[in-house]
């Protein structure tokens, strides 16, 4: 018991200084080349003007979405895994974040056009986490009323591709009638930014992440529940009806504020619970769950470090790196030696 | 301890499913009763509804009509928080879940007193060390629930429904894909809770043998409906032969245990005494032959200079054999003789 607890103390607190190294490295490294100096004096308001702008105004806003998204996608991971069993579940995978997109798209190419509303209006900020919220939550609703029906996991995870084939084909029929600019606007979105987001932008998504977290920490009791099944939640009490449309809101709150600002962002929220398990060798949610969005917010500032490391001012989609992290994460447990479905 | 007062009973009670179509009615007018201190062994042939009684039972579906009372009072005025202290159950839902230890399995168990983030208090440990104790599970509680056999994660989700420190104990089928050493090893675990710990298990089985002898009690489900009693009383009214014999099958009423019915009989005479000589009659009877006087052949059981040694003579020739074995596979076909 002694021994878990110094563990867990040490783990906990290792990522928590490794986010918090990840975090300033964020600020001193882009991809323009900047001395510390010249950062430290831009952070505190007294650098260059050009300085000032590339820190407060790009890498400081990168880098709290970064940490904001990171962890609010792992933990809308993790609480999906539980929630339908499944430990390929995640708001890419189950076509959640294609629901948030099209939300998006809804907003970007349909409603703007249609009510030109200025820029920085409550549309861009509240507005499209609203839409987003809406279609990841219909989509989860699809995924939860599929998978009551059908126990296996194959069939939840089929029907969740089905359902983003068929959302990015009704998303596509929206880019083909739309103008140059919203489409431009669009596909940016679909590359997963963590960029470009304006301080409102990043306190709505703070707002929402923190609310989001805070529903689903109140929900790891029966969580680690429903870890024994649902036969075994109901004989102990757990009001499933009442837990599972808390744990698709939480869920639905969270990968869709992330994906309505940073676009899909890829294997994040499969891959990171995953590791997490690994890392802190435990299923317990009251564990778990603050690991997996640490880990997610630590993993995400690496794949932002990295998507700026290859200097002279290109910047590779972090999408890209997310997912080459991602897949052997998700080979790993599909060819792990106990098979699909049976590694929690 | 011994059998105390009643924890589970039904009245007139109707099983099945609704929807919103129709209703399927899987068993009617139940009436059975559970004591505290009881093992009861649910049996019946597949598809007569056992699970469908069961889980009715532990408030998973609700009853399509009839009363049923746990612990003194109605399940239906029985709350979600409360009905969790009353009775425990253990479906037959495999743990999808591998890294868990032990320990963690059976201390969720204690959800229905811990507080909304589940804090194990002294009192919670406490009742998990008994649970963990109580079967046998003290020495792998570390270790995860992927490591260990299937016997022992049965004996883990018993902890578990332990832990849950109520006085019903509800098993779906427990000794199922256990084998022969694992599946006494649990009846007799659950037969230990009632007698040491008082507790009423009911638990649901295909193994005839096990619930005969261990159970106190028979909740006994055919077609016709259902019937509650000792195993003895069942076979002396003949119910518990009726149930499962099937012309392929027969019931011995002095050992309570079945047979295959051979339908080639004819009669061979044996020689012989001692273990080996009962042996050969078994071996003589799983191959059609009945054991007796006027013959045409005969077996003699003998100590030869090698060990156990056989011979069949019919009268003109001998032969003679070293094994059981060779005996039977060179007896002529019965179908031909006689």
């Amino acid at each position: 018991m002694k021994a878990g607890v110094t563990r867990l103390m040490v783990s906990m607190t290792g990522l928590f200084l490794l986010l918090m190294i990840l975090f300033m490295a964020d600020l001193f490294i882009g991809s323009t080349r900047m001395a510390a100096a010249d950062v430290i004096r831009a952070l505190f308001s007294h650098g260059t003007p050009g300085d000032e702008i590339i820190v407060m105004q790009f890498r400081l806003p990168k880098a709290l979405t970064a940490i904001l998204a990171g962890a609010a996608m792992s933990v809308s991971g993790l609480l999906m895994q539980t929630l339908f069993r499944n430990p390929l579940a995640g708001p890419d995978v189950l076509g959640v974040s294609s629901g948030a997109g099209l939300g998006v798209a809804l907003t970007l190419l349909a409603l703007t056009p249609l009510f030109t509303l200025p820029e920085g209006s409550l549309l861009a900020g509240w507005g499209l986490i609203l839409a987003a919220w809406a279609g990841a939550g219909a989509v989860m609703v699809i995924i939860m009323a599929v998978s009551a029906r059908m126990r296996d996991i194959m069939t939840v995870l089929i029907v969740g591709l089905l359902l983003a084939s068929a959302i990015s084909a009704l998303v596509s029929l929206m880019q083909y009638f739309s103008n140059e600019t919203m489409l431009r606007t669009y596909v940016i979105w679909t590359m997963g930014n963590l960029g470009n987001i304006s301080y409102p932008q990043i306190r709505a998504l703070a707002i929402a992440t923190a609310a989001g977290l805070a529903i689903a920490f109140t929900m790891v009791k029966p969580l680690n529940a429903m870890l024994m099944g649902e036969t075994f939640s109901r004989t102990v009490g757990v009001r499933m009806q009442r837990t599972r449309i808390i744990l698709l809101a939480s869920a639905s709150i969270l990968a869709g504020s992330v994906t309505a600002f940073c676009g899909p962002l890829a294997f994040i929220g499969v891959a990171v619970p995953h590791i997490a398990r690994l890392l802190f060798g435990t299923t317990d949610h009251r564990i778990l769950m603050p690991a997996t969005a640490l880990t997610g917010a630590v993993l995400l500032l690496v794949s932002d470090l990295i998507s700026v490391l290859p200097g002279g001012g290109h910047i590779i989609p972090v999408n890209t790196v997310t997912s080459l992290i991602g897949i052997p994460v998700v080979l790993w447990i599909i060819l792990g030696k106990t098979g699909l479905g049976r590694r929690f | 301890m011994g059998i105390g007062g009643v924890i589970a009973e039904t009245g007139e009670l109707v099983v099945g499913y609704r929807n919103r179509k129709r209703i399927f009615t899987v068993m009617k007018g139940i009436s059975l009763q559970a004591r505290r201190g009881e093992l009861v062994a649910l049996i019946g042939r597949n598809g007569t509804g056992k699970s469908t009684l069961l889980r009715t039972l532990v408030g998973l579906q609700p009853p399509l009509g009839g009363k049923i009372m746990l612990d003194g009072r109605a399940l239906h005025d029985t709350g979600s928080s409360e009905l969790p202290r009353i009775v425990s159950y253990v479906s037959t839902e495999p743990v999808a879940v591998r890294n868990i230890r032990v320990r963690d399995v059976v201390a969720l168990g204690r959800f229905p007193y811990t507080n909304w983030i589940g804090t194990q208090t002294v009192a919670d440990n406490e009742a998990v060390a008994a649970a963990l104790e109580a079967t046998g599970m003290t020495l792998l509680a570390e270790r995860r629930i992927d490591s260990i056999s299937d016997g022992e994660r049965q004996r883990t989700l018993i902890a578990r429904s332990l832990a849950q420190d109520t006085g019903l104990l509800v098993m779906d089928e427990p000794t199922a894909f256990l084998d022969l050493p694992s599946r006494y090893g649990i009846v007799s675990l659950l037969r230990s809770l009632t007698r040491e710990k008082g507790k009423c298990v009911i638990y649901s089985t295909h193994d005839l043998d096990t619930a005969i002898n261990e159970a106190d009690r028979i909740w006994l489900m055919t077609e016709d409906g259902v019937s509650d009693g000792a195993p003895e009383d069942l076979m002396l009214r003949g119910i518990l032969a009726s149930a499962f014999e099937s012309p392929m099958l027969s019931f011995r009423v002095n050992d309570g245990t079945f047979s295959f019915v051979r339908s080639r009989q004819s009669t061979i005479a044996l020689e012989g005494r001692g273990k080996a000589a009962k042996l050969t009659a078994r071996a003589l009877a799983r191959c059609g032959y009945t054991t007796g006087p006027d013959a045409r052949l005969t077996v003699k059981v003998s100590e030869g200079s090698h060990g156990q040694e056989w011979s069949v003579t019919d009268g003109m020739t001998d032969r003679r054999y070293s094994s059981l074995y060779d005996l039977v596979a060179n007896l002529p076909d019965n179908d031909q003789s006689d």
